[in-house]
């Protein structure tokens, strides 16, 4: 494709990402995401285009480079469709000019929606029809970069969006904190979510509440959150996973972090969280799951199956310190748990609080369905 | 008070000046006081065991040693034990803080006490003064705490959190933080911090050391350490280990002139049940057996030869340990063995010794299965049933209680042992599975309980935080990353932190399918007609 002459030097940042994405050095979704958005903005800002589709096309072959790199770390892929949707529409606000205004978006009725995704979508078709009027001018014989040189501003300012909400998600998503918490609420949480850590320390100046975290095992992640907690003034307790249950009955909420949200309003996080979704669900304590848009991921999960999950490795649970023992037994350790939607009552995103239930719709908003594949 | 000392010095006289000696000197090195004095109680007994025993404690768990030797102590020195009580565990406790300097003083004021003590025993004065002191010493930790309450406050009270089976401990510092919180700092925060932990604090509910009246046999005083270090765990191995050492006690007994056995021996005996539910809260099977040898002994026959009742005595609590515990756990190897076939995926949580029993006895009978263990600090007691069923080569998986809910589309019935059942149906268990029972019935994987009938307890249970006891050790630095070691030192320092562990939760009836017991499988829902199938022989009785 036209990637391949252009992208001598975009494969070396695409192949070093993709390497320590495989050897796990780069891990966590917002980790990836901003490493996903910094080369795409390189790769954008080299790429020879002459047109939208050949744009397009190379993105999308990164995207598929780094996906397949790490197909759990779905904020990847995410990030590379957020980036397309937002491309596309600066392309076709630059394209248009006045029409895109001048086609109102006519009625809003489910039918549509359901059919077509975003009002958006009902304006592109006629756009594309009538192709590349005022400044812009796709492939144009003579100078073949002047479509590029032309958007390539606008370009970089899609793909800075992409970046700025990444940048401000805990912010956004941390704002409503003090409607979730209450004064005297005790609070669960496991493992270590930078998401969930700022959400419950922005509560922290307004509202009294305790904190139990669950150390979580094997990573025991949950000492450093807890850690974390309490020096920010949250007082805190640190329990041992076994003891979630005995003291569900005491616990007014759950607040859990996510890996990635689903279309089915599921989604995968932690190991330990579906325990804990599962004894708050027998409790009919709430589940709130406190996670950025960009989690949001177009696949569906409806089991929790070897194939879904993750597995880590097996030293931190049975080591070598016991000695003959490691030969005979097998060990499982998984990264990540599948939780369903009945689990969950709801997500906290930086763009307001949304049912399991609407989560496909959020979806249809932010990617264009022609992504889902990358 | 005075007999007491006596009888005991009597009977290990080589060794009582020694052991008065290392007590009043080795003060700043407990577990090198610890092991002498278990030496000198373990040559009065001739007993080889006892030593190992007491090496083994000293390293691991010299806190628990520490607080139960202490207790030790207090027989031996009974006028010091109030002040001993506030004193002792708490500079040796954590150097680290700022108590350190406390410490030194302490020990002075302690010899002090002690000579003065020694003069006023002949005078027969001690009562009095042992009041004023006790009352003055106890209450210099209190306004230690208040005033290093913000900085180091918290972090002085950590080590009785992290240690809470210390007796005497945790009362000392929970009413501290009462009133860090009223006082001198309003604080919001330091307001809020207690809230979390108010709720639980009724956990374990320590009672304050060897308050012990009369004379505890030394077989008690080993068994009550080993207890407090968690040596020996579990309802089965607590009870057994309970009956043998009364069975010493009594056939140690002599019948006081002008009393009768069946009805001086229980005197005798309640102190040492004292003293070892002072080490560890008594678990519902100590106390269905109790309750039982209560019944034995008021029983016995009044015209019998002393020897010969004790005999009898011993006999009863022999078959007691048979037929209630051996005898039971063959009859549910048999009969939860037949709910085992060849192919089945077995899932188990932590150690049951019942379970444990169930499946080694099934492999052996040529059933071909595999078993998955689910463990989980605090205990990590899994680890233990691997060995042993790797060792008899039954194919294992081992894992983490968050991982579990990977391996359950590939199991067939889930084992869990109980450490005591209740009228209702609920299963009080180690802490955690309450939470494997809840996902295998979510999955409509049958959970099987094996459980004897001498631990169904009487009374209905609500939940988990209702009654518990905290777990010795609560977050053990992990044996494979130094790096979480390190956040729990760093986690001392933080004044909001702290550390909650449960030993035990409750598996409610809607979560088991069957409950294994020697009288046959029954619904959790048919408990509460057990004890009156059997005759009501032990409960409430």
């Amino acid at each position: 494709m036209a990637t391949e002459p252009s992208s001598a030097e975009n494969h070396r940042v695409v192949e070093s990402l993709a390497a320590r994405l495989r050897r796990r050095q780069v891990v966590g979704s917002r980790e990836t995401a901003l490493e996903t958005v910094f080369v795409l903005r390189q790769v954008v800002s080299k790429a020879r285009f002459s047109n939208i589709d050949q744009l397009v096309e190379i993105i999308r072959s990164v995207g598929r480079k780094l996906v397949e790199a790490q197909p759990k770390e779905y904020t990847v892929g995410n990030t590379v469709r957020k980036v397309l949707h937002h491309i596309r529409e600066e392309y076709h606000t630059a394209s248009q000019g006045t029409t895109a205004s001048s086609t109102p978006k006519p009625s809003f009725s489910i039918a549509k929606f359901v059919s077509q995704g975003q009002p958006r979508k009902q304006a592109t078709p006629q756009k594309t029809s009538h192709e590349t009027r005022g400044m812009l001018k796709e492939n144009n014989p003579d100078d073949p970069d002047a479509f590029a040189r032309t958007l390539k501003p606008v370009l970089m300012e899609a793909i800075q969006d992409v970046f700025d909400e990444l940048e401000t998600v805990y912010d956004n998503i941390s704002k409503n904190a003090k409607d979730h918490i209450h004064s005297d609420e005790i609070i669960l949480t496991i493992g270590k979510s930078s998401t969930v850590e700022a959400f419950l320390k922005s509560a922290a100046p307004y509202r009294k509440y305790t904190a139990i975290v669950a150390d979580t095992a094997p990573s025991y992640s949950g000492q450093e959150m807890a850690q974390s907690l309490s020096s920010a003034g949250i007082s805190t307790v640190l329990v041992p996973d076994s003891s979630i249950y005995a003291l569900m009955s005491r616990i007014n909420k759950v607040i859990l972090g996510a890996h990635a949200i689903l279309a089915n309003g599921g989604m995968f996080a932690i190991t330990g969280s579906l325990l804990v979704a599962t004894a708050a669900r027998a409790h009919s304590t709430p589940v709130v799951v406190c996670a950025g848009q960009f989690k949001l991921t177009p696949q569906w999960n409806l089991y929790h199956e070897y194939g879904a999950l993750d597995f880590a490795d097996p030293s931190s649970v049975l080591g070598f310190e016991e000695g003959d023992l490691v030969d005979k037994v097998d060990v499982v350790n998984p990264f990540y748990d599948y939780v369903r939607p009945e689990m969950i009552d709801a997500y906290v995103t930086n763009d307001g609080d949304h049912p399991p239930s609407s989560v496909y719709r959020l979806i249809k908003e932010a990617y264009d369905d022609e992504d889902y594949e990358l | 008070m005075s007999t007491t000392t006596e009888t005991v010095t009597q009977m290990v006289t080589p060794t009582a000046s020694l052991k008065l000696s290392t007590s009043s000197i080795a003060l700043p090195q407990p577990s090198c006081s610890s092991q002498s004095q278990m030496q000198a109680l373990s040559s009065a007994r001739a007993s080889a065991q006892s030593q190992a025993s007491s090496n083994s404690i000293s390293p691991a768990a010299p806190a628990h040693a520490k607080s139960a030797i202490y207790s030790a102590n207090a027989n031996f020195q009974r006028n010091t034990k109030l002040n001993d009580a506030n004193t002792i565990p708490n500079p040796n406790s954590d150097p680290n803080t700022n108590l350190n300097a406390p410490k030194s003083q302490k020990q002075m004021t302690k010899a002090e006490r002690r000579e003065q003590q020694e003069a006023q025993r002949a005078a027969k004065a001690t009562a009095k003064t042992t009041a004023s002191q006790s009352g003055t010493s106890s209450s210099k930790p209190t306004s230690t705490h208040k005033q290093s309450a913000s900085v180091s406050g918290k972090g002085a009270a950590y080590p009785s959190a992290a240690t809470p089976k210390k007796p005497g401990k945790g009362q000392d510092w929970k009413p501290a933080k009462g009133e860090t919180k009223e006082g001198a700092y309003p604080h919001l925060q330091m307001d809020e911090t207690p809230r979390g932990l108010r709720i639980f604090s009724h956990f374990g509910a320590p009672k304050p050391p060897a308050v012990t009246k009369g004379d505890i046999h030394p077989a008690i005083i080993r068994l009550g350490l080993q207890f407090a270090a968690f040596k020996i765990t579990g309802a089965n191995a607590r009870c057994i280990a309970m009956l043998t050492a009364f069975k010493t006690v009594i056939q140690d007994y002599v019948t006081p002139p002008n009393n009768t056995l069946s009805r001086h021996l229980m005197v005798q005996l309640s102190p040492q049940i004292t003293h070892l539910v002072s080490a560890r809260p008594m678990s519902v099977t100590m106390g269905n057996a109790i309750r039982q040898m209560k019944l034995e002994i008021s029983g016995s026959d009044i015209d019998l030869p002393e020897q010969d009742a004790k005999n009898a005595l011993c006999d009863t609590i022999d078959n007691y340990i048979r037929d209630r515990i051996l005898l039971a756990d063959q009859v549910i190897q048999e009969t939860a063995g037949s709910k085992i076939k060849d192919g089945d995926v077995i899932l188990t949580y932590a150690r049951s010794s019942v379970v444990e029993k169930v499946l080694l006895h099934s492999w052996a009978d040529g059933k071909r299965f595999s078993v998955i263990i689910v463990d989980s600090r605090p205990m990590l007691e899994g680890k233990a049933l691997l060995k042993s069923l790797t060792a008899a080569s039954i194919p294992c998986t081992y894992l983490l209680l968050p991982s579990l809910p990977s391996v359950l589309p590939h199991t067939t019935t889930l084992f869990v042992g109980a450490h005591s059942l209740h009228a209702n149906g609920a299963v009080f268990s180690r802490a955690g599975t309450a939470m494997v029972a809840m996902m295998a019935k979510s999955r409509s994987i049958p959970v099987v309980v094996c459980c004897e009938t001498y631990k169904f307890a009487e009374g209905i249970r609500w939940d988990g935080v209702s009654k518990n006891e905290l777990a010795p050790t609560p977050f053990p630095p992990s044996s494979t990353s130094n790096s979480s070691s390190q956040h729990n030192l760093a986690i001392k320092m933080n004044p909001n932190l702290s550390m909650l562990s449960p030993l035990y939760d409750l598996t409610p009836p809607s979560c088991i399918t069957a409950v294994v017991t020697e009288v046959g499988i029954i619904p959790p829902s048919s408990i509460s007609s057990i004890p009156g199938a059997l005759g009501r022989v032990t409960i409430g009785a």
